[in-house]
């Protein structure tokens, strides 16, 4: 009788402990978007069917199965794994938790059902006289099921497909119903490697002074996530509607234009980001003009001159102004006389007709003078008067880990770049950091990622010129740790100041031990727990 | 998808008819090719109804009938939620009546004018058109009105305010504050109503004493003002906010007695149906370029130093003797929303409307972007609650 409550508890733990491995299987999922491919990627170059707790496991389960002669030895394993997984797990905190979305939940409804039926099959087709051989057979199954957690969720994945394209086919159309509700709105997209959420930002706060605007916020950069903002945040008096616009692969952009039929486009940047699912520069460069390509006849594109691959493609099919910093040969706008100071920075912008403004502002960095520079020639565009740009531009608060400068009670500069770094964008932060010359100035980085071939190159570069432009260098994780410290090593950083961590939080809990009053830290790129 | 205009009207106030037709006539002049209309009317017991048949003035007559055709309905006081509830909720469906996206408050003097409901909406963080909490208070009280419009040098009869509980322990040295300040003929008003309730006049001690005592039935706080003894009345619209504004026309109500009275103003010309645009008035008013162009120029200082917002009326006295100009009071809710002033000055109604919802939007906008929380608990950071107590 004891035994067979014990088999049961063990049963019912080993139930739990797929559960608790299902929602973190889920967790990765959601963080991959739902894509098998990516997904599979990931579990390919995180090894993590082959992770410490995934061999323990699978040892447990061809223990118990060879031991079928003394089913209590075999429960007694698993039991004992059951428990320390579930404690394992529940140990682990993630930066980026799993949200339990409608879908999230549906895939783990299925993944259950899936989980059920397979230890079901197992428990009935082990009868016996008591519980004890079901019980036991139900716990193997559940083992086996640990073991292979990853293929039932994408087996969910993949089954529930179709009800997921139903589902959002049916917000789509409600959107595309809504939008062509709304009468006379004037919709602006924004894409590029780089750069667009800034930019949307500052567009958003210039045009906040002369119409009712709506964004799509955060990081709703996706179709379903455009979708998304148009159903709940979009009011019936917007006058002008600002849609970013991300992609993973080509099409993605034309998807989202085809749903808002934008009129007016920005294009930042075409540079090297997400190079694994593009793989390469040109097709990043088709995809990103699928925006500029979408627009009518009678519409407007602000592209950046700076980046080669945006610069030398021709637009004929609608009204096209170039924006420059640097390579302002043939731009219709451009940034001069800039003058950086801690307050801030001013500018001079030159426009077509004769334009000229003189205007200041809180940001720092060249880039972020290129992002106002593309919202300033759109906003004259769309008729906004000079004088509220300028009150606009002078009011701009920096958007939060973009290159974002704060100063600490006790005297240390924080230049907060923690959000998707890449080449460009790296190296103006280490410009940044490098002018700050009141004391030392400390990099903490684990490097830039999805670079397909050229990361290791990347990286190394990115070493160099931390050497070049910082005293200490702190390296988190082990994903560039190699290419990053070569850099900086050739660079000339002798080797006490390039300290090595595995995480972030190791970085952060041993600055205040090398820190002190008037030194400056910058946080170049942090990454989300699939790459740890 | 429209935008849905929530008009707000009645009150418990000594002016619930004429807000309920100064709102007939704004929600009949909203475009309702751009916008939706949802009434919302607040009986004289302060309870709240919607429904179609509120549009219409005549429906007035019978107001049991009437409130048996609408639904009662409630406001969440919680931020972002501008839903307007059942109050009676139904069994099938949902309980949500209709989804506001600005309000226009068309109620006149205490519990609409004073601040109160722009109080409810602030809280819910719904746009609405027309003043704000503060300027909404202090445009209310004539005291507080007079004492920000001096110390802004905008002209000013002079005057001397006190409690009833004053007048009460100390009444023969408020009299002597008054004869030696001021000196008679006096106006004598509470503080806080319009439309001419509770005024007297006095030229002497034994009226002066009738006047302040019948005024102390109205309200705790009495203001007695110096009296123009050959007056003319003047009013002016403001329109916009203090930023950017514009002013309208003069006009000159025509009195029967000496001063406006509640009859003038409201039951004037033929039915009492037709409010503030019916009472006797010549429009433009008939004076100098340059005395219509300074009453303009006051009436905007008001507006501004005032910190107001949407369509208010400025009115001022001119003393014929002396070619004086004083502000008298402004109105920051006015009587059918100063329309027929508009009118005379070159902006449609449904214009009006559509720019008070225009202004609305702007500040909403505005609102957004300051800082009013954060995000940190100070309760959970290591200081404990000591650090809640802070510094001060």
């Amino acid at each position: 009788m004891l035994i067979t409550i014990i088999f049961c508890t063990i049963a019912v733990c080993s139930a739990l402990s797929l559960a608790a491995e299902l929602r973190r299987d889920l967790m990765m999922m959601q963080q991959n978007s739902y894509r098998i491919e990516r997904y599979r990627r990931w579990l390919r170059s995180s090894a993590d069917t082959t992770s410490w707790p995934r061999l323990a496991g699978m040892a447990v389960a061809l223990a118990s199965l060879a031991a079928f002669a003394s089913d209590r030895v075999g429960m007694t394993l698993i039991g004992a794994f059951a428990i320390g997984n579930i404690w394992y797990l529940s140990t682990r905190r993630y930066k980026k938790p799993l949200v339990m979305t409608p879908r999230a939940r549906r895939i783990y409804s299925v993944s259950a059902i899936i989980s059920i039926a397979i230890t079901a099959v197992a428990a009935v087709a082990a009868d016996g006289h008591s519980w004890l051989l079901p019980a036991f057979a139900a716990s193997v199954a559940l083992q086996i099921l640990y073991c292979a957690s990853h293929i039932v969720i994408m087996a969910a994945v993949w089954l529930l497909q179709p009800l997921e394209n139903r589902i959002n086919r049916g917000y789509r159309d409600d959107a595309a119903r809504i939008l062509a509700s709304c009468r006379g709105l004037k919709v602006v997209g924004i894409t590029g490697s780089y750069g667009k959420t800034s930019t949307k930002h500052y567009l958003k706060r210039i045009l906040d002074e002369h119409f009712a605007t709506c964004m799509t916020p955060g990081s709703y950069n996706t179709t379903m996530g455009v979708v998304r903002t148009i159903r709940e945040y979009l009011k019936p008096y917007d006058e002008v509607f600002i849609v970013e616009m991300g992609a993973k692969q080509p099409g993605d952009i034309k998807e989202i234009c085809d749903l808002v039929h934008p009129e007016y486009g920005i294009l930042t940047a075409v540079g090297e980001q997400h190079l694994e699912s593009f793989g390469s520069i040109e097709n990043v460069q088709r995809t990103k003009f699928e925006l500029i390509d979408s627009l009518p006849a009678g519409g407007y594109a602000a592209v950046n001159n700076d980046f080669p691959y945006a610069a030398d493609r021709e637009v004929t099919n609608t009204h096209c102004d170039r924006y420059a910093v640097s390579n302002t040969a043939g731009a219709q706008w451009t940034a001069t006389d800039i003058a950086y100071s801690p307050q801030g920075t001013t500018f001079t912008v030159n426009g077509p007709d004769g334009l000229s403004m003189q205007l200041q502002t809180r940001l720092v960095g060249e880039c972020n003078i290129s992002n106002l520079l593309a919202a300033i020639a759109m906003a004259v565009r769309l008729g906004v008067p000079q004088e509220k740009i300028r009150f606009a531009v002078a009011d701009i608060r920096q958007v939060e880990h973009r290159l974002s400068l704060r100063r600490t009670p006790g005297g240390i500069t924080i230049i907060d770049d923690a959000f998707n770094s890449n080449p460009t964008g790296s190296g103006m932060a280490l410009d940044v950091l490098s002018g700050m010359t009141g004391g030392n100035r400390i990099v903490v980085t684990p490097g830039m990622i999805e670079l397909g071939e050229r990361q290791e190159k990347l990286n190394y570069e990115f070493g160099r010129k931390i050497a070049a432009c910082a005293d200490i260098a702190i390296i988190v994780g082990r994903y560039n740790r190699e290419a990053i410290r070569s850099g900086a090593s050739d660079g000339g950083m002798t080797d006490d100041r390039i300290i090595i961590t595995d995480t972030f939080a190791q970085a952060q809990s041993m600055l205040p031990g090398i820190m002190k009053s008037g030194d400056t830290v910058l946080y170049e790129n942090d990454l989300p727990d699939t790459f740890k | 998808m429209k935008t849905n205009i929530g008009v707000f009207f009645g009150g418990r106030s000594t002016e619930h008819e004429i807000s309920v037709i100064s709102a007939s006539q704004a929600m009949a002049a909203i475009d309702r090719d751009v916008y939706d209309v949802t009434p919302v009317y607040i009986t004289k017991e302060g309870r709240w109804f919607t429904g179609e048949a509120l549009t219409e003035v005549s429906n007035y007559r019978d107001p049991k009938k009437l409130l048996q055709q609408c639904s009662e309905v409630y406001m969440r006081p919680a931020y972002g939620d501008s839903n307007l509830y059942l109050a009676r909720r139904k069994m099938f469906g949902t309980d949500v009546a209709a989804h506001i996206d600005v309000a226009i408050p068309v109620l006149h003097g205490a519990n609409g004018e004073d601040g109160t409901i722009q109080g409810l909406f602030d809280l819910i963080g719904l746009p609405f058109a027309g003043c704000d909490v503060l300027a909404s208070a202090n445009g209310m009280d004539k005291i507080t009105m007079k004492m920000i419009l001096q110390a802004c040098e905008v002209p000013v009869v002079d005057y001397v305010w006190f409690t009833d509980k004053e007048w009460f322990d100390n009444r023969q040295e408020v009299v002597d504050r008054i004869e030696s300040k001021i000196g008679y003929p006096v106006i004598v008003k509470p503080s806080n109503l319009g439309s001419s309730v509770g005024i007297g006049r006095a030229a002497d001690r034994e009226r002066l004493v009738q006047c302040v005592t019948d005024a102390t039935s109205y309200s705790s706080r009495i203001i007695v003002e110096h009296m123009v003894d050959n007056l003319k009345e003047i009013n002016c619209s403001v329109l916009g906010d203090c930023d950017e504004y514009q002013t309208s026309v003069c006009e000159e109500p025509i009195k029967s007695g000496e001063i406006l009275s509640y009859e003038d103003k409201y039951m004037g010309g033929s039915k009492g149906s037709k409010g503030m645009q019916a009472s006797a008035k010549r429009i433009p008013a008939d004076l100098p370029e340059a005395t219509s162009d300074r009453i303009r120029f006051l009436a905007g200082e008001t507006f501004r130093v005032l910190s107001c917002h949407g369509v208010s009326r400025v009115d001022v006295i001119m003393d014929e003797d002396n070619g004086q100009i004083y502000v008298n009071e402004i109105n920051t809710i006015p009587g059918s929303l100063s329309f027929y002033l508009w009118e005379a000055s070159g902006i449609p109604f449904a214009e009006l409307m559509d720019r008070l919802v225009k202004l609305a939007l702007k500040r909403d906008r505005q609102r957004q972007r300051k800082t009013t929380t954060y995000d940190a608990n100070i309760f959970a950071m290591g200081g404990g609650v000591k650090g809640a107590k802070g510094v001060k």
